[in-house]
């Protein structure tokens, strides 16, 4: 699957790597970063942080 | 060759200091922080912004009772154990099994509900022409929402609101003096959180309390005792920052009547309206945080274990953020942040944008004119602020 963030609506609160630690993280900074190419036994965790990002900032597509 | 930077001082215990005010103004408009009688406060936006996600400052509200002289008891234990206190790994587990329950696609589903007791509240009193906000109309509204979420019958919602209050007022300084009472409504609120965990174990229905008691990642789950205590925290919460901010959104679209016509005529802008009032007139007018480590950013030195507030009301109406700040519910704005953010973010914020939202479009339908018709009364301006008594008259639309 493909992970992606409208950065201009993400404000980096970070609820995201908690769902899906692997994929997406805070770096030094604080700033997002993440995977844009994902194996798919980590769907759930990713429709998971996608669901729960307060900003609903991230897109999922197959 | 060293500048020195004059670091203005706000005295904010003061009854009243107030966040709207040229003081306040003065100083952001000075330097990014303020030192004050109890630790510092981060003024402006971008700061705001930046620092409020920073890991070196932890939640800070954990030694509260400590710092009252309050170390034992229901509400101690409860308190150093509920979400909202707990750092690291601790709190991420916890926090990641909550979150789902509270998604906007699951909160979605409870607006027809929301909307049917908001029309069920105005009219009751939309012949009178007159009633008391507070208590007429934002605190059944705010704790009737909870019951629905949780399932509590909103027949009981009265005992839930004076749960509620009891409750709240171990965030004030007499904590001390109110413990029994704080303990004993904490009592009571424990038996109601119980009883549904329990019914939801036995009947599993669609609904909040049912997706937190079958919350499983990973072979990971709540246990009954954090079940218990997060339901606590949702009640605990939940209702008074929702009253308040009610409270807080109608006094500025009263001050704003040109905004709240343009809402009657375009509904569709309600959700725009209350991250305008939230980010104008937060009932959160500090998010409070703890270095855990001595923190050095530019030219603030906080030594470990002293508190640093992050003030929403003044960042959200920073010029550098917001050149226009006047409301404007049409306007796409950077965000506010009245529910706080990082990894403590407000866990119910989707709940409260709903809830609000259905709120002011229904008062905005069906009421014009809306202005104060007797003698009003509001919290101190620190911390969380809001209406205690505010009495209005209107005309119905």
């Amino acid at each position: 699957m493909n992970v992606s963030v409208d950065r201009a609506k993400c404000d980096n609160h970070g609820q995201c790597t908690f769902s899906a630690p692997t994929v997406f993280r805070l770096n030094e900074q604080g700033i997002l970063e993440y995977d844009e190419k994902v194996d798919d036994s980590l769907r759930a965790d990713v429709d998971e942080a996608a669901d729960v990002c307060p900003m609903q900032a991230i897109i999922v597509t197959d | 060759m060293s500048t020195e930077i004059d670091v203005p001082y706000l005295y904010i215990s003061d009854p009243s200091f107030a966040m709207h005010s040229e003081a306040v103004r003065e100083a952001r408009e000075r330097h990014w922080y303020a030192n004050t009688n109890y630790g510092f406060a981060v003024l402006r936006h971008e700061y705001v912004s930046t620092l409020l996600k920073d890991t070196r400052l932890s939640q800070g509200s954990g030694k509260w009772p400590d710092h009252n002289g309050v170390h034992s008891g229901l509400f101690y234990d409860w308190w150093t154990k509920c979400l909202l206190v707990l750092e690291g790994e601790d709190h991420h587990r916890i926090r990641r099994l909550l979150n789902p329950a509270f998604s906007f696609r699951h909160i979605e589903a409870y607006v027809p509900r929301f909307e049917q007791l908001a029309t069920e509240l105005v009219d009751a009193i939309i012949d009178r022409g007159e009633f008391e906000y507070v208590h007429d109309f934002a605190e059944p509204y705010a704790t009737r929402v909870l019951c629905i979420l949780t399932g509590i019958p909103e027949s009981e919602w009265p005992t839930i609101a004076r749960i509620s209050s009891s409750i709240g007022l171990a965030l004030g300084v007499t904590i001390k003096d109110d413990l029994p009472e704080i303990d004993n409504a904490l009592a009571e609120l424990y038996g109601y959180a119980e009883a549904l965990i329990v019914d939801r174990q036995a009947s599993p229905r669609d609904d909040l309390v049912t997706r937190l008691v079958e919350a499983n990642r990973a072979g990971d789950s709540l246990s009954d005792d954090e079940l218990r205590n997060a339901l606590c925290l949702l009640i605990f919460g939940g209702m008074d920052t929702t009253r308040n901010q009610l409270g807080l959104g109608m006094q500025t679209m009263m001050q704003n009547p040109d905004q709240w016509e343009l809402l009657a005529q375009r509904p569709e802008l309600a959700r725009n309206a209350v991250e305008e009032v939230m980010r104008m007139n937060p009932t959160t007018t500090w998010v409070t945080r703890e270095a855990m480590v001595d923190f050095d950013y530019e030219d603030l030195h906080a030594p470990a274990g002293s508190t640093v507030h992050f003030f929403t009301q003044v960042s959200g109406t920073d010029p550098a953020a917001y050149p226009n700040p006047g409301m404007d519910i049409t306007a796409e704005r950077a965000p506010h942040y009245g529910f706080g953010g990082g990894m403590h973010h407000c866990l119910g914020h989707f709940v409260a944008r709903m809830d609000m939202t259905i709120a002011l479009r229904t008062l905005s339908q069906r009421m014009t004119n809306i202005r104060v018709s007797g003698v009003d009364e509001w919290m101190p301006d620190s911390g969380n602020t809001g209406p205690v008594y505010l009495p209005l008259a209107f005309d119905k639309r």
